[in-house]
């Protein structure tokens, strides 16, 4: 299409109009989408900021306290620190058995072996099964009279520890539930990884003598290094909000040996009613999630390989 | 500018109704959930109470049936929610100012709510048609904080202790009657054996507290209100109670989220003996294990037995704009009808001593008499129970600390000192 110097300002004028009817247009049509945006998500997170600075019980008055709460939560309650080490102690522990289980999972289904869509089923069907069916039957699995202890008890005569009841194993039992749990989601990912390597980077690989674990240290996990970046991001982020499996499995005991951050901001809103403490724990929260992903971000440059 | 407009509308009209369908409503009210708007004649009362199968709303409805034709005149609906999401819903609602006049509420609670609810004096009693004298004796206690009553009972309740007929015979212990003393409760535990069955331990409020209360013979809050968990008495008794852990009488909960633990394991046939509501009467009586279920009031000392009346009734919300038509439907609600109604369909004790005696005939004729007897044994010679504000999170603090002391990681006195120093003055 050509225009000539005559015909050119018309058609800007006409241009501009149209784009203004089509924003108008388009502002229109999400408009919905902006309200929900609205009334959903910017209105509580601003909400939360403004309650995490009054004493703010379920009902009743509320008095602004300042830094107040925060400052109660770091130096005077006696399950915030015990709930932030929880949560640090069940990161540390899931993140890495989670990344390394449902990578050596990809790495065995990765060869084109036959059935390896019903593996593939197999394992992410407790990542789509209801956390309390599976804690249910975690829970089964686990107690004095469960399948564990009497197997080892009939079989080898050896009486298990209460699993649950114990500080450390209760926290142990979380973590390996939670691996169960959740490897089949991460496994999707570095399969689809997997699949996605480039054909010749391997082959001139193999064809310089490359294999077994030198051909895995060496080239194919630089070449997943991309994934294995944005799965442990995204594990760390979720392994911080974890609140179901302690929830339902120990319920945060024994004593506070297994609560979490997360759950400890719910006892506190919707147990003691301590609105505005919740809300200044979970703004500490999102601060933790925030540093520490910014820290992965910045550490990605040293061991994450973009380019091919 | 149509399409934008017309589109606009269409989301404001979805998301009104899909905020209208977020409540639970039934019954034979307009569905207004503003009650109290109206006044005298056609006023619309709204009723909340927890509800957690169908034969619970069908039991209600019936309730319901009776107060609106005692009261033609207004326009009676019910709302409900589950027992587990009614107090959150409860706690939404109070935070938005929108509490529904006639308002259920449990005893052991009330101490956590009491401001929500309007205070019931002589004048707001005959306007509901009330004669306290109706009701059992200190009942009234159960809905009342710092000697102020907020509401009407419409259901007494006590801790019992229930065993297991079948595993006193096995074991050859003699099955516990009426008026056994804490010496008789040792004496069985130790004919049970100790592998564990004989007794199971209790997580709950007063399924763990009810024993250490009566072996102390005091409250764990004293007469001026003031939370009293360490008091030597009390602490003394409840090292007692896990000593029946220690020595490997109870069978303890695997996990802190076994909350409600003893009594999963008497109404499994796993144990001996557990202590809990005359709530869950009926329910052990017909039992899916298939045993003999047996109960008995809790032991004495010496003749002397602690014992506290629990339950739950109905109050007025502080806030409500009609409360003169709101307690007529409170007077029918605990009236003569509703109570034998309740007390008929065995679902639970009325408070009303009129009704009472429709509840044992409710019950299988061959158990009838043991439990009447049981009854009389244990609604007898009780106190209210004493709480604090902030009561309820006390007990939320000590529970995932018990499975630590019957497993021998801590011990009962620095639970309930620690708890103590987090929540007394």
């Amino acid at each position: 299409m050509t225009a000539t110097g005559a015909s050119a300002a018309p058609l800007r004028r006409g241009q501009s109009r149209l784009r203004r009817i089509e924003s108008r247009q388009a502002l229109g049509f999400i408009s919905p989408a902006l309200a929900g945006l609205t009334v959903f998500t910017i209105a509580p997170v601003i909400l939360s900021i403004v309650m995490s600075l009054y004493d703010w019980p379920a009902w009743g008055d509320r008095t602004f306290v300042g830094g107040g709460n925060y400052v109660d939560l770091f130096t005077r309650h006696p399950d915030f620190w015990p709930s932030l080490r929880n949560s640090a102690i069940f990161t540390l522990l899931f993140v890495p058995m989670n990344l390394a289980v449902s990578l050596t999972l990809a790495l065995l289904l990765s060869p084109r072996i036959k059935g390896r869509a019903v593996f593939r089923v197999l394992f992410f069907i407790p990542v789509v099964t209801p956390m309390v069916a599976n804690v249910l039957v975690w829970k089964m699995l686990l107690q004095p009279n469960g399948l564990f202890n009497g197997l080892s008890t009939s079989m080898f005569g050896i009486e298990l520890p209460s699993f649950l009841s114990h500080p450390q194993w209760a926290m142990v039992m979380v973590v390996v539930m939670s691996v169960w749990q959740g490897m089949g989601y991460n496994m999707l990912i570095f399969c689809a990884a997997l699949e996605q390597l480039p054909e010749p980077v391997l082959e001139a690989a193999r064809i310089d003598g490359a294999k077994g674990w030198r051909m895995f240290s060496r080239i194919t996990l630089p070449l997943l290094s991309p994934a294995i970046f944005f799965t442990t991001v995204m594990t760390m982020i979720t392994s911080m909000q974890v609140f179901a499996q302690p929830q339902l499995l120990t319920g945060g005991g024994p004593g506070n040996a297994t609560i979490p951050i997360v759950m400890f901001i719910y006892d506190q809103a919707f147990t003691f009613q301590q609105m505005g403490l919740a809300a200044a724990a979970a703004w500490i929260l999102f601060a933790i999630i925030i540093g520490l992903t910014a820290l992965q971000f910045s550490a990605q440059k040293r061991w994450v390989h973009y380019e091919v | 500018m149509k399409i934008t407009r017309s589109l606009a509308a269409m989301t404001a009209a979805g998301a009104a109704l899909a905020l209208g369908a977020c409540g639970t409503q039934s019954g034979s009210g307009s569905g207004s959930d503003g009650d109290g708007d109206d006044t005298g004649s056609g006023a619309s009362i709204t009723w909340d109470m927890w509800a957690g199968s169908e034969s619970d709303i069908e039991a209600l409805e019936a309730q319901l049936a009776i107060a609106q034709e005692e009261n033609p005149d207004l326009d009676i609906s019910l709302q409900h929610a589950p027992w587990n999401d009614y107090f959150t819903k409860l706690t939404t609602n109070l935070a938005s100012g929108n509490v529904a006049c006639v308002t259920s509420m449990n005893g052991q609670r009330l101490s956590g709510y009491h401001e929500a609810f309007m205070p019931l004096g002589e004048e707001e009693l005959a306007t509901a048609g009330i004669d306290p004298a109706d009701f059992t004796e200190g009942s009234l206690d159960i809905m009342s904080y710092d000697g102020e009553l907020y509401g009407i009972p419409y259901d007494v309740a006590a801790m019992l202790v229930y065993y297991n007929k079948d595993m006193f015979a096995d074991a050859g212990v003699p099955e516990p009657a009426a008026g056994w003393t804490f010496e008789d409760f040792d004496a069985a535990l130790d004919g049970l054996g100790t592998d564990g069955t004989a007794f199971g331990m209790g997580m709950g409020e007063f399924q763990w507290m009810a024993l250490p209360i009566a072996h102390a013979g005091v409250q764990p809050v004293d007469e001026s209100g003031a939370l009293d968990l360490t008091n030597p008495a009390f602490l003394e008794a409840s090292e007692w109670y896990a000593s029946i852990a220690a020595d490997g009488h109870g069978s303890l909960p695997p996990s802190a989220s076994d909350t409600g633990w003893g009594e999963q394991e008497y109404q499994a046939g796993n144990v001996a003996m557990a202590v809990d509501g005359t709530w869950n009467a009926s329910s052990y009586l017909n039992n899916e294990a298939g045993f003999a279920a047996g109960m008995v009031d809790i032991p004495s000392v010496d003749g002397e037995r602690l014992g506290l009346v629990l339950g739950s009734g109905y109050g007025i919300s502080a806030d409500c704009e009609n409360p003169e038509a709101a307690l007529q439907v409170l007077g029918s609600l605990v009236g003569e009808a509703a109570q034998d109604q309740i007390a008929s369909s065995g679902r639970s004790y009325p408070a009303r001593i009129s009704s009472q005696p429709l509840y044992f005939e409710s019950l299988d004729e061959g158990v009838q008499d043991e439990v009447q007897a049981a009854f009389e044994a244990v609604f007898t010679g009780l106190e209210g129970q004493r709480s604090t504000d902030d009561w309820a999170q006390v007990n939320e603090s000590i529970q995932p600390n018990l499975v630590t002391v019957y497993t021998g990681q801590s011990t009962m006195t620095d639970v309930l000192e620690q708890t103590q120093s987090q929540f007394g003055d």
